[in-house]
């Protein structure tokens, strides 16, 4: 018998990228929170690193192959997702002029542009960056503050009044249960096999249903086999066990 | 003014500057003058920035180190390639939708996006009105040019000096010479 699972099984692995160094939750969390690409983790190297660290022996051993067989599945979909083409179709039918070579080209040559000017951002944000502006932040104008006495004494009786009891006269009083419908399929069963339509015939659309699910709970617990031929055809209850 | 710009976080436009202090325009610009000289690079820990606009103080790169060892914060991790194709699209392309931005980048780039926007560099900006559904309009903030230290768009090298003639030719001349279509994108 194993431990019941924790669900933070991989709390203890951690791995040593280029990208990103520390517990391999924290990873996933970095990645889910969109501050680091997941394209920009290998994930073949993340499989390896998880193989490497792996100890068959362990108590929760299963637990922890299937919470990262689970974890990288998801990153492989998520990073296929990520690197496939957008897929919303051009408007006016531009996709099928774009497979011409000259098409492509002028969105690569369109693309390289955007990727230069990628390039060129990045050296700038990162000549920009340690600039700090004022951490002076104002404080709320005081016309803000104010609170109208109406509002203040709406809140109030919501805060102490008690909650409305939602009607329920259109419920009517509780008549039928599924152990006394259940009693009585067995009673019915006593004689051999009995349709469900002539088990019902007498009963009101309330009794019927309940006592459909009587029958799907006797069938569950191996008193009774359901048997219908054909779907929507005549349901049959077949009891199996004539001495009970 | 000195004390104006003290106190604001964002940089503040020449109008409110003008408005708060009660000096003429001429004067303003004047004082702004001597002001960036007195805060310089060279001399101060405090440098006075026209960026997104307007005008803000902020601490000099050179201090930036004491700086986020005083307030006990990392630099903020610097963006993914992506983030900064996505803002180049924005930048040199914008407004332009989701849609547009996959497009040119010929991968989807909703998630990108959507950090950009919690980073406030990105910001809706309208809608496309005349597309199905009104997809929003993605643009560059004023947050996107301060931290690219810049006044405004035109602080930017036009996109066509980004890339030689040479360059783009060889592209053409690639693919429609064959029919493969060169990896120029991992490249």
């Amino acid at each position: 018998m194993t431990a019941p699972s924790t669900g933070r099984s991989l709390a203890d692995f951690t791995v040593e990228l280029d990208v990103y160094s520390g517990p391999y939750e924290w990873l996933l969390a970095l990645i889910l929170k969109e501050e680091l690409e997941i394209f920009e983790v290998p994930l073949r190297e993340l499989v390896g690193l998880y193989a490497g660290s792996r100890d068959p022996e362990a108590a929760n051993a299963l637990d922890r192959d299937t919470d990262f067989a689970g974890s990288a599945a998801a990153l492989i979909l998520l990073k296929s997702r990520t690197l496939s083409p957008a897929l919303e179709p051009e408007p006016d039918g531009e996709d099928a002029a774009a497979a011409t070579p000259e098409e492509l080209a002028e969105r690569l040559q369109e693309y390289l542009k955007i990727r230069r000017a990628a390039e060129h951002l990045r050296d700038r944000l990162a000549r920009a960056a340690g600039h700090y502006a004022s951490a002076h932040t104002l404080p709320p104008k005081p016309g803000r503050l104010r609170v109208s006495g109406d509002r203040v004494t709406l809140a109030a009786r919501r805060a102490f009044s008690r909650l409305v009891e939602p009607p329920v006269r259109h419920l009517g009083p509780i008549t039928v249960t599924l152990q006394e419908l259940a009693g009585m399929i067995r009673s019915g069963l006593f004689r051999g096999p009995v349709s469900y339509e002539a088990l019902t015939r007498d009963m009101d659309r309330l009794r019927s249903a309940v006592a459909f699910a009587a029958a799907l709970s006797l069938a569950q617990e191996g008193v009774v086999r359901l048997i219908q031929p054909e779907p929507l055809g005549t349901l049959t209850l077949e009891p199996l066990e004539p001495n009970r | 003014m000195e004390a104006v710009l003290l106190v604001s976080a964002r940089p503040v436009r020449l109008d409110d500057l003008v408005s708060a202090t009660g000096l003429s325009e001429g004067e303003t610009a004047q004082a702004l003058e001597n002001l960036s000289a007195r805060y310089s690079p060279e001399d101060s820990g405090i440098v006075l920035r026209a960026v997104a606009g307007g005008h803000v103080f902020s601490t000099n790169p050179a201090c930036a180190v004491a700086v986020e060892r005083f307030r006990e914060e990392a630099r903020p991790a610097p963006l993914s390639g992506a983030a900064h194709e996505v803002l180049a699209c924005a930048l040199y392309l914008g407004p332009l939708t989701r849609g547009s931005v996959s497009r040119v980048r010929g991968v989807n780039s909703d998630a990108v996006v959507r950090n950009l926007l919690e980073r406030n560099l990105l910001a809706e900006a309208g809608a496309d009105r005349d597309a199905p559904g009104s997809p929003a309009l993605l643009a560059v903030t004023d947050a996107f040019l301060a931290a690219a230290d810049a006044g405004s768009g035109e602080d930017f090298p036009p996109l066509n000096s980004l890339v030689s003639p040479e360059e783009l030719a060889r592209v053409r001349e690639r693919l429609t010479s064959s029919e493969e279509v060169p990896d120029e994108k991992e490249g």
